[in-house]
């Protein structure tokens, strides 16, 4: 664990993480010695997801293996619960919400499933963002996800949540708890701390819910293998705030639940946007995209952006280092694809 | 040295690996136990631990090893180990050249050839002229302070001649330098907050900590993501990380087990008012939990007693007080804190085993998971002990 937290993450020696993994798998034997003890196996699988959260991959994914007969195990014993809310029924609280007056703004362009040619000369080779109609119909995660189903795939599975409204904020922090956790203590009540299941790879982790996923067929005309695709669950309440900042892939980002309010900068507008200078938040503006201080950041107010509400069923490419920021509007469940 | 009565030394902690800890017995030690090896009588005036094994040296220059590492050798003025390499400073002939610097590999048992050798220049009276501090100027810093050695290369690191070392001291990703003036610098990694500049940014080159300018300091202590240092008049400053509660901050891991003890009923004790931050603190409201603390903050023990001497483990932290009390928190999981248990802390408590023995604590050596102390039999006139 120690060597674990020396150095840069992607600087830790994979042989490290490995040890770690094989530490997990012994510890989950162990605990799972009682199989009517439902707290240790609860435990057992708590160690598991650890090994897979940090460890590095051995023996055929046993640790994925185990999870899953330890999951259904612990299913089996359970009693249905009660009618879960849905996340429809949230919809209708909005009070506190603001919506931007996103028809006043320059809007991201939509099309209805344009052929791969079509997508590469007019958005993907000039770096163009477009929002895509029609691409993911077809998917289980459109008419399947709930969090009643989430709930009963992945329930006790343990996961990071980020705590704070953003992750440049100085109370922010990162902690595990399991998905049951998560959702009945950051979705169903209107917590006053917002949790947020952010940038993580659950499908990974989670192979059923990778089941309900697939990957755009745009993704082909990028240079890397589909295996080295990043796919990340980006899963919370309303209000989830994502500084304006960039990333080093191209994106899409599919949207499940819920509608996300997003703003899209050109990496030619990067001076107005006043990055921090630290390498750590080299990639993140200082501005506050829906509040900015003008007097600190005067550039900004003149820098052109477009602009959209990103509703279930729709997919968002964001091109490689353009800058966007991200504000929930309701519960969502979104999943983005980073790939080159 | 003054003359003073011989004390014992002893450990408690991690010593899975057999590692000289009180009997040797088991994979850890709750209780403090005194030391077994190299054997009774042995005057042991300087131990070193790494992670798996231990260094002993006596003053009359016998090395020992125990536990991964073993072999024993004499002519030996100091030690220090880490899982790379054991450093040893060997006497040099008293006319002619100075001592030798040997860096082993510590599973050599110190058998055959060390893996390099350093031959240093010959200087009048540096060691025991120290004022009485045998332990200042202590490896990795090379007497002389014109230099010092890193588990890691480049193994030989110059310092620059305008900083006049007096003890230096390294953490698992960062180094503490204590000058001759009494400040501090920093550099290193800075992820955890450990440099104590007030950012995460790494410092490639010694880093003077101005939140402490204008406090001389008498003692630093690296731990491997956590730095501690006394002032000259028994303060304790600590930065870095604190997710074991290695700061004596309160830590939200120790909360959310439950586990922790720090919190006793019926105690009269400060509570957070404790904690007062050092001048140049930006921060508003005490948050309630404090994960990373990237500039000093002044920490008080029980009763206001001063300190005298640090040390850190991985991520433990022991003082010794002027008056001769032991005080230990951070992680406990292999008893390492000495309390008879296994619980971390993230408030000081005493050692009692050395009041119960009626035993003055005079120092404090930590290793990456155990802790090793070394006390002497309080004197019944109760006259002060000159300090270690």
């Amino acid at each position: 664990w120690e060597k674990l937290n020396t150095g840069p993450w992607q600087d830790v020696h994979k042989d490290w993480r490995r040890v770690y993994a094989f530490g997990c798998l012994l510890k989950a034997t162990c605990l799972c010695d009682e199989p009517g003890n439902a707290p240790a196996v609860a435990e057992a699988l708590r160690v598991c997801d650890m090994g897979l959260l940090m460890g590095a991959a051995i023996h055929g994914d046993v640790l994925l293996k185990v999870a899953a007969v330890l999951q259904a195990h612990l299913r089996s014993g359970k009693r249905p619960g009660a009618a879960q809310e849905q996340p429809s029924t949230k919809k209708a609280r909005n009070t506190g919400v603001s919506v931007p007056d996103v028809a006043s703004e320059r809007p991201v362009p939509r099309l209805r499933c344009p052929s791969l040619q079509q997508f590469r000369k007019q958005f993907l080779a000039p770096g163009r963002p477009v929002i895509l109609e029609g691409v993911v119909d077809q998917w289980p995660c459109m008419t399947k996800w709930s969090l009643e189903y989430l709930q009963e795939i992945a329930g006790c599975r343990t996961v990071p949540v980020e705590v704070g409204s953003r992750y440049t904020d100085e109370d922010w922090s990162q902690t595990l708890m399991t998905v049951n956790e998560f959702i009945s203590k950051y979705l169903r009540d209107e917590s006053s701390d917002v949790g947020y299941l952010a940038q993580h790879q659950l499908f990974d982790q989670i192979p059923e819910l990778k089941r309900d996923i697939s990957i755009p067929d745009y993704c082909c005309l990028g240079d890397g293998e589909e295996d080295q695709i990043t796919i990340n669950a980006w899963f919370g309440p309303r209000g989830t705030v994502s500084p304006l900042h960039q990333d080093p892939q191209q994106n899409f980002l599919v949207q499940v639940i819920g509608r996300k309010y997003i703003r899209l900068y050109s990496p030619q507008e990067s001076e107005a946007l006043y990055p921090h200078e630290t390498h750590l938040l080299h990639n993140t503006s200082q501005v506050d995209v829906e509040n900015p201080d003008l007097e600190r950041f005067p550039r900004f107010a003149e820098a052109p952006f477009l602009s959209c509400v990103l509703s279930p069923g729709e997919v968002l490419f964001i091109p490689v280092r353009y800058w966007h920021y991200v504000r929930a509007l309701d519960l969502s469940f979104s999943v983005s694809f980073w790939w080159s | 040295m003054a003359e003073e009565r011989r004390g014992s030394w002893f450990g408690f902690g991690f010593c899975g690996f057999g590692q000289a800890l009180g009997s040797g017995r088991g994979r850890q030690v709750h209780s403090p136990e005194p030391l077994a090896t190299p054997g009774p009588g042995a005057d042991v005036c300087r131990v070193s631990a790494s992670w798996s094994y231990t260094a002993v040296v006596t003053r009359g220059g016998q090395l020992q090893l125990s536990g991964a590492a073993g072999g024993a050798a004499g002519g030996c003025r100091d030690a220090w180990a880490s899982e790379a390499l054991l450093l040893v400073l060997r006497a040099g002939p008293a006319v002619g050249p100075g001592p030798e610097l040997q860096a082993w590999a510590p599973d050599s048992a110190l058998r055959g050839e060390p893996l390099w050798t350093h031959t240093l220049v010959p200087e009048a009276g540096q060691e025991d002229a120290a004022g009485g501090k045998p332990q200042a100027r202590a490896l990795p810093l090379l007497p002389g302070a014109r230099a010092y050695v890193s588990p890691r290369p480049p193994f030989y690191r110059p310092l620059a001649p305008e900083l006049r070392a007096r003890r230096l001291e390294l953490g698992g990703e960062h180094a503490l330098l204590l000058d001759e003036a009494g400040q501090v610098f920093s550099w290193g990694q800075g992820r955890h907050g450990q440099l104590g500049h007030g950012t995460l940014e790494a410092t490639p080159e010694p880093r003077l900590l101005e939140a402490l300018q204008g406090l001389p300091m008498a003692e630093v202590a690296a731990g491997g993501w956590h730095s501690v240092c006394v002032s000259e008049t028994g303060d304790i400053y600590v930065w870095g990380w604190n997710e074991s509660g290695q700061l004596a901050l309160p830590a939200r891991s120790l909360a959310e087990d439950g586990k922790t003890v720090a919190r006793e009923a019926g105690r009269p004790h400060e509570g957070d008012s404790n904690m007062r931050r050092t001048v140049g603190s930006e921060d508003g409201a005490p948050a309630p939990f404090i994960a990373i603390q990237p500039f000093p903050a002044l920490l008080d023990l029980p009763q206001g007693a001063e300190a005298a001497q640090a040390s850190c483990g991985s991520r433990h932290t022991a003082v010794v007080t002027r008056t001769g009390e032991l005080y230990t928190w951070g992680w406990g999981k292999y008893g390492q804190l000495g309390h008879q248990d296994t619980t971390s802390l993230d408030r000081p408590r005493r050692v009692e085993y050395f009041v119960d023995k009626r035993l003055r604590v005079r120092a404090v050596s930590c290793g990456l998971w155990n802790t090793y102390v070394y006390a002497v039999e309080k004197q019944e006139s109760g006259q002060p002990q000159p300090r270690v």
